[in-house]
């Protein structure tokens, strides 16, 4: 049985969505990271499918460009949290707040 | 040594002095009177070489100094037979002027600060009178007005001096603003301002005389030399020291006026000249009657000044500016005589300046008193003295073109006989009214020789035969035009028997009048109200006062008013609290908040994506 194209781009608007809502409304700036993961993994998912169904290689190229990407931006993220939190002893984004002036 | 380098010696000279002094000699006050009397003989000495070194030829010597895009500034001598005369003169007289100062100003304490101030004001004043473009002219007018304001207001602590040394800048500042406009004006007008330039264009040319730009140029000199309406100035001025009064009304300062006009005859159209020859003729008259009413020997001296000033312009308005050079320096000879004499005689008195308290200064002060004499009668005009070679010409050059004119200066003769014989039988004879005039004892040598030298060239001055031939050529050629036109002869006559009976009914109706050594005025006694209008001096200061106080006041509160309303609170207040309002409300998206930034981050993708779908 073939899965159809419409049902990976469901399934990666539905990662996305779910990611975006997450960076929206959690508070926890870990949980805002793994949600922003999920959004770039919905995208990955829909370029892949492109590329499968188009029989083109070009999807799957810029796929392993943003999987490298990830890769380091995620070491950076991770450790920028660290040093927050050994700032401020919290990662609650309404905590971070001292931009405001 | 060429002329040109003589005559930058002349004009540094003085500047080195003032220099000097101003930066060293503040306190040493020996140091800066010879510092400053050696400039002045340097002035003399150099001017003479240049002189001699060029006979009759006109030097003109110019360099680029400034430019402003196709606009080029010169600076230069424009040295011919006018500036010649000029520059004796003034270097001369001016030089006495520095001797008489070291006897007169020895107490003063603030002897630097004088001397150098003299030394700027000669610096001044020679680069006027050598200046060869408008320009250069009117820096060195400037700088007259800021060293006349120095020197007026020498005497710090006085609140009269302070005053009067303001009020002449001013004042003088409102003839300069139409004499800044005529300069641009002729600029515009010709391309160039340089004298001998405009001259030729002139010349080649003669509808290029403007009656706006004369008119204009003219106000400079109604400012600089005390005419109707700018004359108020010039009897305030008598709060400075005496030799600077000697200074401002003989060779310099009011001179510069005068002779500003003669460098620019040639742009003078009909309708102008007419038109100064009256302000002049009114002046002699208004100034003589003014003359009357005052009782400062110094004060009297300066109604003189602006009469005779009115002579000058008055030959200068009937087209013999040779004439009202004439007059300018045979004036500067006796007027600076009878300052000098003034202020022995005040320096003899222990600055007495009443001469109501003086009186007997004849027996107490000979030789002062003498030389006054020789002064007043110079300026009388009685024949033979330098004062009625000029008068005597100015008068027959009133009588030949301009009849109500010719009057109008016999009349002013006859004033200034009175008044000066007024001045004389008061101050001089009868016995001493004060103490201090009772204690007056004749100045020093320092003194005296400046005076008998001037006495001497009051006395000589006019004779013009015996002028050198590089010297007064175009007071000879005027001279020569008056004597070649019609009925020259009878005029002469008439002139020489109306100017004779004016002087000598003068003198004799005033001693008769006022009697010798009176003690009061007489006028005052019997005819108080007369006294009184004359002494109103026509209620120019009060006008002037009034307008300032009532109207310019008002006007400059209005303005006021609108620059810290409208323009401080609306548009410079205005326009920053706008600023202001738009960063307090960017600053209030500001919040620090990484959800806010989020939703202003979709937000704007909306907007990006409407507008590139073409939805906006």
């Amino acid at each position: 049985m073939t899965v159809g194209l419409n049902a990976f781009i469901l399934l990666a608007g539905l990662l996305f969505a779910i990611g975006m809502f997450g960076v929206i409304l959690r508070k926890n700036t870990l949980v805002i990271y793994m949600s922003l993961e999920l959004m770039l993994n919905g995208v990955i998912l829909a370029l892949v499918a492109f590329s499968r169904y188009n029989g083109t290689m070009d999807g799957n190229l810029f796929v392993f460009f943003i999987i490298t990407v990830a890769a380091a931006e995620v070491a950076l993220g991770l450790a920028i949290i660290v040093a927050l939190f050994r700032l401020r002893q919290s990662v609650m984004v309404d905590q971070l707040t001292s931009l405001s002036r | 040594m060429t002329p040109t380098q003589s005559l930058l010696v002349v004009i540094f000279a003085p500047l080195l002095s003032a220099v000097i002094i101003a930066f060293f000699c503040r306190q040493r006050h020996g140091l800066a009177a010879a510092i400053s009397v050696t400039a002045a003989g340097a002035i003399f000495v150099f001017g003479l070489l240049a002189i001699l070194a060029t006979g009759t030829d006109v030097v003109h010597a110019s360099s680029a100094w400034l430019h402003f895009g196709d606009f080029e500034v010169n600076k230069g001598f424009l040295f011919d037979d006018v500036a010649k005369t000029m520059l004796i003169m003034v270097a001369f007289v001016g030089f006495l002027i520095h001797i008489f100062s070291l006897g007169y100003m020895a107490d003063d304490p603030a002897r630097g600060r004088y001397f150098g101030g003299l030394s700027i004001f000669m610096f001044s004043m020679l680069g006027i009178v050598l200046a060869d473009n408008l320009v250069m002219i009117f820096v060195f007018w400037e700088l007259v007005g800021f060293s006349s304001y120095m020197l007026i207001g020498h005497y710090l602590n006085s609140d009269e001096a302070a005053a009067a040394s303001k009020k002449a800048f001013i004042v003088n500042r409102i003839g300069d603003l139409g004499f800044l406009v005529g300069i641009v004006y002729a600029y515009w007008h010709f391309g160039t301002t340089n004298l001998s330039e405009m001259g030729g264009y002139v010349a080649g040319n003669p509808d290029l005389v403007k009656i706006s730009i004369a008119a204009l140029l003219m106000c400079g000199f109604i400012g600089k030399s005390a005419q109707f309406p700018l004359h108020v100035w010039l009897p305030d001025a008598m709060a400075g020291p005496t030799p600077v009064s000697a200074l401002i009304h003989a060779a310099t300062m009011v001179a510069a006026g005068v002779y500003f006009l003669i460098r620019i005859d040639f742009l003078f159209p009909q309708e102008v000249l007419t038109l100064i020859a009256w302000l002049g003729a009114s002046v002699a008259v208004y100034a003589g009657f003014c003359a009357y009413g005052q009782n400062d020997i110094k004060k009297i001296l300066a109604y003189s000044t602006l009469s005779q000033l009115g002579y000058m312009a008055a030959a200068f308005g009937l087209g013999f500016p040779g004439v009202a050079l004439f007059h300018l320096i045979t004036h500067a000879f006796f007027k600076a005589l009878l300052f000098l004499s003034a202020g022995s005689v005040i320096h003899g008195c222990h600055h007495e300046q009443d001469i109501f308290k003086m009186g007997g200064l004849l027996k107490k002060m000979p030789i002062t008193a003498i030389t006054f004499l020789i002064g007043t009668l110079a300026l009388c005009g009685v024949y033979g003295l330098s004062g009625f070679f000029s008068k005597d010409a100015i008068l027959i050059a009133g009588g030949l073109s301009n009849t109500p004119i010719f009057y109008l200066l016999t009349l002013g003769a006859f004033m200034t006989a009175g008044y000066m014989g007024r001045l004389f039988w008061i101050a001089f004879l009868g016995q001493p009214k004060s103490e201090d005039a009772s204690h007056a004892k004749e100045s020093p040598l320092t003194m005296l020789v400046p005076l008998i030298v001037l006495a001497v060239l009051s006395v000589a001055g006019g004779w013009m035969g015996y002028w050198p031939d590089f010297l007064g050529g175009l007071i000879k050629d005027n001279l020569d035009h008056l004597h070649h036109m019609d009925h020259y002869d009878a005029m002469h006559k008439k002139v020489l028997i109306f100017g004779s009976a004016a002087w000598i009914v003068g003198l004799v109706v005033s001693f008769f009048f006022y009697g010798a050594g009176a003690k009061e005025d007489r006028l005052e006694k019997k005819a108080a109200p007369i006294y009184g209008f004359l002494r109103s001096r026509l209620w120019f200061d009060e006008v002037y006062n009034f307008y300032v106080e009532k109207i310019q006041q008002r006007f400059a509160l209005l303005l006021n008013f609108i620059d810290v309303f409208v323009i401080k609170g609306i548009f410079v207040r205005g326009s920053a609290g706008i600023v202001g309002l738009v960063g307090m409300c960017s600053r209030s998206l500001h919040d620090g908040n990484l959800h806010t930034y989020v939703y202003w981050f979709l937000a704007g993708l909306i907007l990006l994506w409407a507008v590139a779908s073409g939805l906006l």
